[in-house]
């Protein structure tokens, strides 16, 4: 995996929800409202197209068979592994126990837990290396040398480590997450505009008070967009994380079912991924836009 | 230590034979070391007493907003003294600052970017809003307090950044170009506002500009400097009415087309 993938790849999939649209001034613009929605409509219609396009192409493909359905299942096939994993079927439920949201649900909140640690450190390393200068020199290239390793790769270290329970899988989110906001966060901060600082020494505030005042404030649209390339990256990382163990959670799932040749579930698997995932950075990027409505104001 | 809590309300002028608010002391300021230093400002002296309105005119690069952050305390002397009060300034002290663009921090509402300076300046937060609304009322904003930074004029955020300035009592405002980059007409209305409560509360003022007829029109005392190193060229008592007249009526006065003429030779020939 090459390190950090930019943002725009991650969310610019077919499926991708429209760009969130910064909140206007109150100044309404009724003229231009109308083509700006007729243009949404025809983005969304353009979309929802090439899907159904892919799909006949991906039905087309399997009913004529060019490939063994082993190896290419059809769509109704992955629709019939949903029905199964979703509910009980001849006395077993869902995939080895576990139905198919359950299965998501529970790498979910491992990422929730793994990442949102990795998170949380990230800030802190990112504020100290923003404000001083020396811990920026010490700390600058270990984080670049983390960011650039692989999750699987020192997944066998945390193994070692931390056996095969949850403790790994949570250190490989966090691990994994915890570079993008540091360098973000870093970055940002570093950067606080200097007018804004001078303006709030001007009214009385103390070293500390520039930073709670100014320099995180103004660091957080940044800081958020860390946040979200943190939460990508360790989505990406989920199946890695389950490499070893990992029944239940979606990325144990597809393992598992890659060892029976069950293409059919391991491709429900992808879809189960990357559609939550969509949604996932559609809600962080919501909440970026709740959080920081001056972004583009400064 | 925060100064002292005063209110923002009117208050007399200082008994005259105070010592003065603002003085300097053989004051050189450079930039840069050793022979490639470029003497920005100097020798200058100038005491500034309670009450005045002391316009600094000069042209571009003369120096004058130098000599503003020296007095604002964020650069300090190379050679000679600044005082503020008797004290050596610091930023954030007992002066309140506005500067060219507003400053305004953007994640914070209207009132909270004057409530935030109360805050510094050791105000109690049970009597900010009140506080609040009386400082955007006194600078023509009352209503204002819940806007989002953005969404008003850029002549209100400047208005809303004399009111931060003026917040927690401050009685010496420095100024810098604050109005040049408004349109003309919202030029004029702010130059009127701050005029009159420049009058109205006694506030001493030290405002820095490179427009003539602003001088004139707000200063009751103008200084040009010379071009670089910036030094005193002309130091002008303006002795036109501080209440009383209106604007076009002051504009009309002889004194004032006379004040105008001889600023601006002075600007012209300093800036050589």
């Amino acid at each position: 995996m090459p390190p950090s993938p930019p943002l725009r790849e991650r969310t610019a999939g077919p499926a991708a929800p429209p760009d969130a649209v910064p909140p206007d001034p109150p100044v309404a613009d009724a003229g231009r409202q109308r083509p700006e929605r007729a243009a949404l409509l025809r983005r969304i219609g353009l979309r929802v197209l090439a899907l159904a396009v892919l799909l006949g192409l991906w039905q087309t493909v399997t009913a004529l068979q060019l490939w063994s359905p082993v190896l290419v299942p059809s769509p109704a096939a992955v629709w019939q592994a949903l029905l199964e994993t979703s509910g009980t079927h001849d006395g077993v439920r869902g995939y080895q126990g576990h139905t198919l949201v359950e299965h998501l649900g529970i790498s979910l909140r491992r990422i929730l837990i793994g990442a949102g640690a990795g998170v949380a450190a990230g800030l802190v390393l990112g504020v100290l290396m923003g404000t001083l200068p020396w811990v920026r020199v010490v700390l600058e290239p270990a984080v670049a040398f983390l960011r650039t390793l692989p999750p699987l790769a020192y997944f066998s270290l945390l193994i070692i480590w931390f056996g095969i329970d949850e403790a790994p899988k949570l250190w490989l989110l966090a691990i994994a997450a915890m570079p993008p906001v540091a360098v973000a966060t870093a970055s940002a901060v570093a950067s606080a505009p200097t007018a804004l600082v001078e303006a709030a020494r001007a009214i009385g505030a103390r070293r500390r008070q520039v930073v709670t005042s100014v320099v995180l404030p103004s660091a957080l649209p940044e800081i958020l967009v860390g946040v979200r390339l943190a939460f990508g990256i360790a989505y990406s990382s989920v199946v890695a994380a389950e490499t070893v163990n990992g029944l239940p959670g979606i990325g144990g799932l597809i393992r598992d079912a890659q060892r029976y040749n069950q293409s059919d579930t391991v491709v429900l698997g992808l879809f189960a991924i990357g559609v939550s995932g969509l949604l996932i950075d559609a809600a962080l990027r919501l909440l970026s836009d709740r959080l920081a409505p001056w972004r583009g104001h400064t | 230590m925060p100064s002292a809590p005063d209110t923002e309300k009117t208050r007399a002028p200082e008994p005259p034979g105070s010592a003065p608010v603002v003085s300097v002391r053989g004051l050189r300021h450079s930039y840069g070391r050793g022979p490639d230093a470029v003497t920005a400002l100097g020798p200058l002296s100038l005491e500034i007493p309670a009450g005045e309105f002391l316009v600094l005119v000069g042209p571009s690069g003369c120096g004058k907003s130098t000599l503003l952050r020296l007095i604002a305390g964020f650069e300090h002397a190379a050679e000679g003294s600044v005082e503020v009060f008797g004290e050596r300034p610091e930023p954030g002290g007992r002066a309140g600052i506005v500067f060219q663009q507003p400053r305004l921090f953007p994640w914070r509402t209207v009132g909270d970017n004057i409530g935030l300076a109360l805050a510094y300046a050791g105000v109690p937060r049970s009597e900010r809003p009140e506080r609040v609304a009386g400082l955007l009322d006194r600078v023509g904003l009352a209503g204002t307090a819940g806007r989002r930074v953005w969404q008003i004029s850029g002549g209100q955020q400047q208005r809303v950044a004399i009111a931060r300035a003026l917040a927690g009592g401050k009685r010496l405002l420095l100024l810098d170009e604050p109005f040049a980059a408004l349109d003309a007409l919202t030029r004029e209305r702010l130059q009127e506002d701050l005029r009159t409560m420049s009058a109205e509360t006694g506030t001493t003022a030290v405002f820095v500009t490179h427009s003539v007829d602003e001088a004139v029109f707000l200063g009751s005392r103008a200084i040009v400097l010379t071009n670089r190193p910036g030094t005193v060229a002309l130091d002008l008592p303006i002795g036109l009415p501080r209440t009383g007249a209106g604007p076009d009526e002051l504009r009309g006065l002889p004194a004032y087309a006379a004040l105008r003429a001889e600023i601006g030779t002075a600007v012209r020939e300093a800036a050589g």
